[in-house]
């Protein structure tokens, strides 16, 4: 997780809400304008902002209203308000509504500059708070990977084979297909299995605490650094470091660490002594990082660092054979958990459970299983005991083309027919030569 | 040898001291080992004056500068005497736009000395002067402000930060420059 932050600025005066892009893409924050409060909250809804400029004096609905509005449903937002001479006094009245500071324009550049220095420390306080919290809270629930699928057969075939290695390992999913159980799989047949497995979620640390957590610090290298201590890269002497969501550290982290894996030596904060370390380095990312590199988003000399073998890991959706298998898997588990005597599922709701698409892939079948065997009142599951699988429609529909949204459906139909296209183009009601023409002109394959 | 393609402009704008440019350009070379050529003055920025503020408007130079044809140079910076500001801001040393061709230095408020009716030695006026061309040529090649206080890339409001801050980039943005001048040229461009 970098230091950068979503920001939005609100005004209705052009040249303002340029003068701000142009100077928060200098820190490489993400930023986002609006003309009015509306726009504002609108944008709002669609995705989050930490930090939000509001200008007072605007037509419509103005500042104040606003900021009422955004503290009333997104209290966690960080609100500046930015005013010009002669209205201190509603600046103040902002102040005792929640806003955190005010700017009068136009100001110096240091003072904005201190404002974001101020809403920075909070924010980090707030992350790091959660981050600490989360850590203690966290255990993995989802244990076991499971699949006869070909797809799958041929992670497990690569596990012992990549475990002999000691090369840097990149594990490719989305989110839930299980690839912090291949990282330990892969740990748990290589020679380091007796050392420890140190896993790290970059995506939820951090990058202040990231680097201390990772490097270790001297006391008083920084505030709060009451003790020295020791870094992850150092506690695992030896063992396997598993860095999950490589894909979010910062640039600066992407330096450091490729630093280590040529040197094989760190340098706590605030030391200057190096220390020899030995680990194995795992990673895994739900981002496509080979496109990143491509757009120079991500550093090339570090990506090759890490990506010494890749194993792609299939997402569930792409693999419905292995469902029944799973599904059978966790309802033996939820039903040995909870007193509850739910071992069966009907097959018609197990043809709902083909059919859905699982964007959060095993992870969400597992929280699917164990909700309806919660909620079930018999001791076979059906159906409706999986009605909340049902998802929304998909909102993106609306600006899709005709051709697109036909696509789709094809895709989806021949998917949920294992690719029989006689089968397919009886449920589509067309004829089998119109569908081969149809796949060919979608450009439709076979995963 | 790549060093050799690429060319930095460093043209004044108006009338400003001869020995600034050509010192600028000095340690474009000197750090990062880019030619930097000092060409004939444009014309002093009248046009982008602003009479409420009594400034100019950085804004309306850097227009300006993109209108011009600076073909063969890869990045262009333009030095001038006068007081810069941008909405925002009250003034500004310099000014860049992220990953942009032009780049302003505004000389008007780096001779003051530290009393009132002060002015420094004419070695820190040319270092400061050479602080905010570094600075805001990194923004030009896509670096951004940089949380560590003793590099160049750290963002200095005022004149006593200006000084504070070294005279070069600290170990990551040395690396993110390196990157950016061993891109292919013309890779990318955002305006
Ligand atoms: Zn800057
Ligand atoms: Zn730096």
């Amino acid at each position: 997780m970098a230091d950068k932050m979503s920001i939005m600025i609100v005004d209705d005066e052009k040249i303002i809400r340029e003068s701000f892009l142009y100077w928060f893409e200098k820190y490489g924050h993400r930023v986002e304008a609006a003309a009015s409060g509306m726009e504002a909250l609108e944008k709002l809804e669609k995705s989050p902002f930490e930090v939000l400029f509001v200008d007072i004096k605007m037509p419509g609905m103005n500042g104040i209203e606003l900021l009422g509005k955004v503290k009333e449903e997104y209290p966690d937002t960080t609100v500046i308000i930015i005013t010009a001479y002669g209205s201190i006094e509603t600046a103040v009245e902002a102040m005792k509504m929640g806003a955190a500071d005010y700017l009068l324009k136009p100001f110096k550049p240091e003072q904005l500059s201190l404002v974001m220095e101020k809403v920075t420390q909070q924010r980090k306080l707030v992350s790091e708070y959660r981050y600490v919290k989360g850590r203690l809270e966290e255990f993995t629930r989802f244990e076991n990977i499971i699949g006869q699928s070909p797809a799958m057969q041929e992670v497990f075939d690569l596990i012992p084979e990549v475990a002999q290695s000691d090369s840097s390992v990149l594990i490719m999913g989305e989110t839930g297909t299980g690839k912090e159980l291949v990282a330990k799989a892969i740990h748990a047949k290589s020679k380091r299995r007796h050392l420890p497995f140190i896993a790290i979620n970059c995506g939820a640390i951090p990058d202040s605490l990231l680097e201390s957590e990772l490097f270790g610090h001297e006391k008083g290298a920084f505030t709060g650094a009451t003790h020295p201590r020791k870094g992850f890269l150092e506690v695992v002497s030896g063992g396997t470091l598993f860095l999950d969501e490589i894909g979010e550290i910062s640039p600066k982290m992407q330096v450091d660490l490729l630093r280590v894996l040529e040197e094989k030596k760190i340098i706590r904060i605030g030391e200057r002594q190096a220390i020899d370390v030995d680990f194995r380095l795992i990673s895994a990312t739900r981002r496509d990082l080979e496109k990143e590199v491509a757009e120079g988003s991500f550093r090339e000399d570090f990506f090759y660092r890490i990506n010494v073998i890749m194993i792609r890991i299939p997402p569930l959706r792409q693999r419905k054979e292995d469902i029944p298998l799973l599904v059978e898997h966790f309802l033996q588990k939820y039903s040995r958990e909870t007193v509850k005597q739910v071992d069966h599922i009907s097959a018609d709701a197990m043809r709902v459970l083909k059919a859905y698409d699982w964007p959060g892939n095993v992870r969400e079948l597992e929280n699917a299983i164990e909700r309806a065997v919660v909620l079930s009142k018999a001791r076979t599951l059906k159906r409706e005991d999986f009605a909340f699988l049902r998802s929304p429609p998909e909102p993106v529909l609306k600006s899709r083309s005709l051709k697109e949204v036909e696509r789709e459906h094809i895709q989806r139909i021949l998917e949920d027919c294992d690719w029989n296209v006689t089968r397919a183009s009886k449920v589509l009601g067309i004829n089998r030569v119109t569908l081969h023409k149809m796949i060919k002109r979608h450009n439709l394959k076979r995963p | 040898m790549r060093s050799q393609k690429r060319r930095i402009a460093v043209v004044p704008l108006g009338e400003v001291p001869g020995i600034v440019p050509k010192s600028i350009a000095a340690h474009i070379l000197g750090y990062l080992n880019v030619n930097a050529e000092v060409l004939s003055p444009l014309r002093h920025p009248d046009y982008a004056y602003d009479p409420r503020r009594l400034q100019y408007n950085a804004g309306a130079v850097l227009k300006a500068l993109e209108s011009h044809s600076f073909g063969r140079y890869e990045k262009v910076i333009g030095v001038l005497d006068v007081d810069l500001f941008v909405p925002i801001f009250t003034y500004v040393f310099g000014e860049a736009k992220q990953g942009g061709k032009y780049a302003l230095v505004s000389l008007n408020r780096l001779r003051k000395g530290h009393g009132e009716g002060a002015f420094v030695p004419e070695p820190i006026y040319l270092e400061r002067a050479a602080k905010v061309a570094l600075h805001e040529l990194g923004h030009l090649y896509d670096l951004h402000h940089c949380s560590d206080s003793r590099c160049l890339m750290h963002f200095s409001g005022g004149l006593e930060y200006l000084d504070r801050i070294p005279l070069y980039f600290c170990r990551y943005c040395s690396v993110f420059m390196r990157d950016a001048l061993s891109r292919p040229r013309h890779r990318r461009s955002k305006g």
